[in-house]
């Protein structure tokens, strides 16, 4: 026994160092910087100014960092429903003895893996090029006035489309897991007394699926506080208000572009404090206004 | 992807009816579908044209001929191959190291009972749901402080470590399934339990490890954020982050051909993966029961 207990020690040192050393100690840090000023994010604890709520302060009182909990507003809000919406429309229309559906499945889901940078380029360079891109040959082609989709008015929206598309395979997945689980004698009894498929993906589908609405809702949420790449793939060089978001304006605060001198690491540890804690809201809010009660599938 | 169709019936065999009744759902797919092919068959038409040519909407018709010269382009002068060889090797490094470390840990995790078991296993959990956003400050002051140390070596550690805790936990369900009756046989063969687990154990859960490995290729190829604050400097960029310097300083070069050839370059290895290996992915994203 002794023998195993020095294998055990052994066997699961380098996962508790990894712990230790990649989450524990960084995660209480952040937590710390985010009530200190200090010039630099590399200074020593010796050179910290304690500022109390002072960094929480500045953030919310920036004009950027506003504007970037909006964008991420209007992201959670109108790319949830969207995508969300469309995630469920696939797997229904997947579920329902489709021929093929393995193949749909997999082009569906393909943007999911395949490197979002490359899939952004080719949104950004092609399908949204003002001169020669996807978009505006469709409207030349029907003869309408072509727009400049990259504009700043239009950027949002344009950046909110290409990553619903990206998206939309893996919420489709968990819809798919969830309906494949209900069982199958219910559309059975439903269609020999005559409801439609509309109807019974109303009646059947829809409120059985409340487990997996509320696992997507979740990684949902988790992938809207966390949402950095298409940003940044949208404004590559200077952030851009029209497309800011939090992550990005902790990016920019913790290591300013060169030249600037306004790095603050304590700002930038605060913005992520209330990242991780809206995360941490908004997942507990889940579990308590979602009960997935009613029927265990 | 499935090409092939399982539940293929003979062509008189088929339901007319039923199949009517479904056809709003088959144009929606096929609508979703041709649009992915077209813009993806744009791109790889683009990667073969000239400058000219994409600007003039002339893609298809390859007036000049096939130019693949722009991928030689891309992959010597715009740095490619240096991002691609970067990124195979966190990649390749990164799941090879995660697995050292998880399977080990993982394995005594859901077979010994020991103190701290159990919060190690939370732990885990918590840690697997941790925002980078929280973690990147601290690790980019410590790891400044070993500036001599290079660049790639510690890209390559943090990758590792990011993947630990989700591969640990994906491997718990497995290792909890294998029947006792394999570490008695082996301890009564005067095997030694590091021993056992090594030779017999570890083989078991060989499935496991493929599927928890390839998400974790397609996570370290695919990661950006962490890329860009601790590996972006063009001699040890990933792919990623590369292809965001190309097109950076396309302003300045205007060659479209190199630029698409470099996104055809970028996106096909986890695409080729992607095809080969689809059924195993799409099972893996909700069979595993957590998210990679």
């Amino acid at each position: 026994m002794k023998k195993d207990y020095k294998m055990i020690v052994l066997f699961i040192l380098p996962c508790v160092i990894t712990l230790l050393v990649m989450y524990a100690y960084p995660v209480v840090r952040t937590f710390l910087m985010s009530f200190f000023s200090m010039p630099n994010i590399t200074a020593p604890v010796g050179e910290w100014e304690f500022a109390g709520f002072g960094k929480y302060e500045k953030i919310f009182t920036s004009t950027t960092f506003i504007r970037s909990i909006q964008n991420m507003l209007m992201i959670w809000i109108f790319g949830g429903i969207i995508t969300l919406a469309l995630a469920l429309l696939f797997a229904v229309i997947l579920t329902s003895g489709i021929r093929f559906k393995k193949f749909f499945r997999a082009a569906i889901y393909m943007p999911n893996v395949i490197s979002a940078v490359a899939l952004a380029t080719m949104w950004i360079q092609y399908i949204f090029n003002q001169q020669y891109g996807m978009l505006n040959s469709l409207i030349k082609f029907f003869n309408g006035t072509p727009i400049n989709w990259l504009a700043t008015d239009m950027k949002f929206w344009a950046m909110l489309g290409s990553f619903i598309f990206g998206a939309v395979g893996y919420y489709m997945l968990i819809f798919i897991s969830g309906i494949e689980k209900i069982p199958q004698d219910l559309y059975e009894a439903a269609t020999i007394d005559g409801a439609s498929k509309i109807q019974q993906a109303f009646k059947i589908t829809f409120p059985l699926l409340k487990g997996v609405t509320k696992t997507n809702l979740t990684f949902w949420t988790i992938n809207t506080a966390t949402f950095y790449l298409w940003s940044k793939m949208f404004s590559p060089v200077d952030t851009e208000a029209s497309v800011v978001v939090p992550v990005m304006y902790l990016y920019d605060t913790a290591f300013p572009s060169r030249g600037s001198t306004g790095a603050d690491p304590g700002a930038a540890a605060a913005v992520g404090i209330v990242l991780a804690l809206i995360i941490l809201a908004v997942y507990l809010l889940m579990n308590k206004v979602i009960k997935d009660d009613e029927v265990e599938l | 992807m499935g090409f092939r169709n399982k539940e293929k019936i003979p062509a008189h065999r088929i339901n007319w009816k039923k199949e009517a009744t479904m056809l709003p759902g088959y144009i929606i797919l096929l609508v979703w579908l041709g649009f992915t092919a077209a813009f993806l068959l744009w791109i790889l038409g683009a990667s073969l044209s000239t400058t000219p040519e994409i600007m003039q909407g002339k893609v298809f018709k390859f007036e000049t001929g096939l130019h693949f010269e722009n991928y030689a382009l891309a992959w010597s002068q715009q740095n490619v191959a240096r991002y691609f060889a970067n990124s195979l090797l966190y990649s390749v490094a990164g799941c090879f190291f995660t697995i050292v470390i998880s399977a080990p840990a993982s394995y005594v995790l859901s077979r010994y009972k020991f103190i701290c078991n159990k919060i190690i296993k939370s732990s885990l959990i918590i840690a697997m749901s941790v925002p980078a956003v929280m973690i990147v400050l601290p690790i980019y002051a410590i790891t400044a402080s070993w500036r001599n140390a290079p660049d790639r070596l510690i890209f390559t550690v943090l990758m590792i470590f990011f993947r630990v805790p989700y591969t640990t936990v994906y491997l718990l369900n497995f290792f909890a399934t294998l029947s006792r009756s394999y570490e008695e046989a082996a301890a009564i063969d005067g095997c030694s339990p590091a021993g056992t687990f090594w030779r017999i154990m570890f083989p078991l859960v060989q499935p496991a490890l493929v599927t928890v490995t390839i998400f974790n290729f397609l996570g370290i190829w695919n990661e950006f954020f962490m890329a860009l604050i601790f590996a972006s400097s063009q001699s040890v960029a990933p792919v990623g982050v590369g292809l965001l310097q190309i097109v950076n300083s396309m302003r300045y070069t205007g060659q479209y051909g190199a630029l698409f050839a470099a996104v055809i370059i970028v996106f096909l290895p986890t695409f080729l993966l992607y095809i080969f290996l689809s059924e195993k992915i799409i099972a893996g994203v909700t069979g595993g029961g957590v998210k990679g």
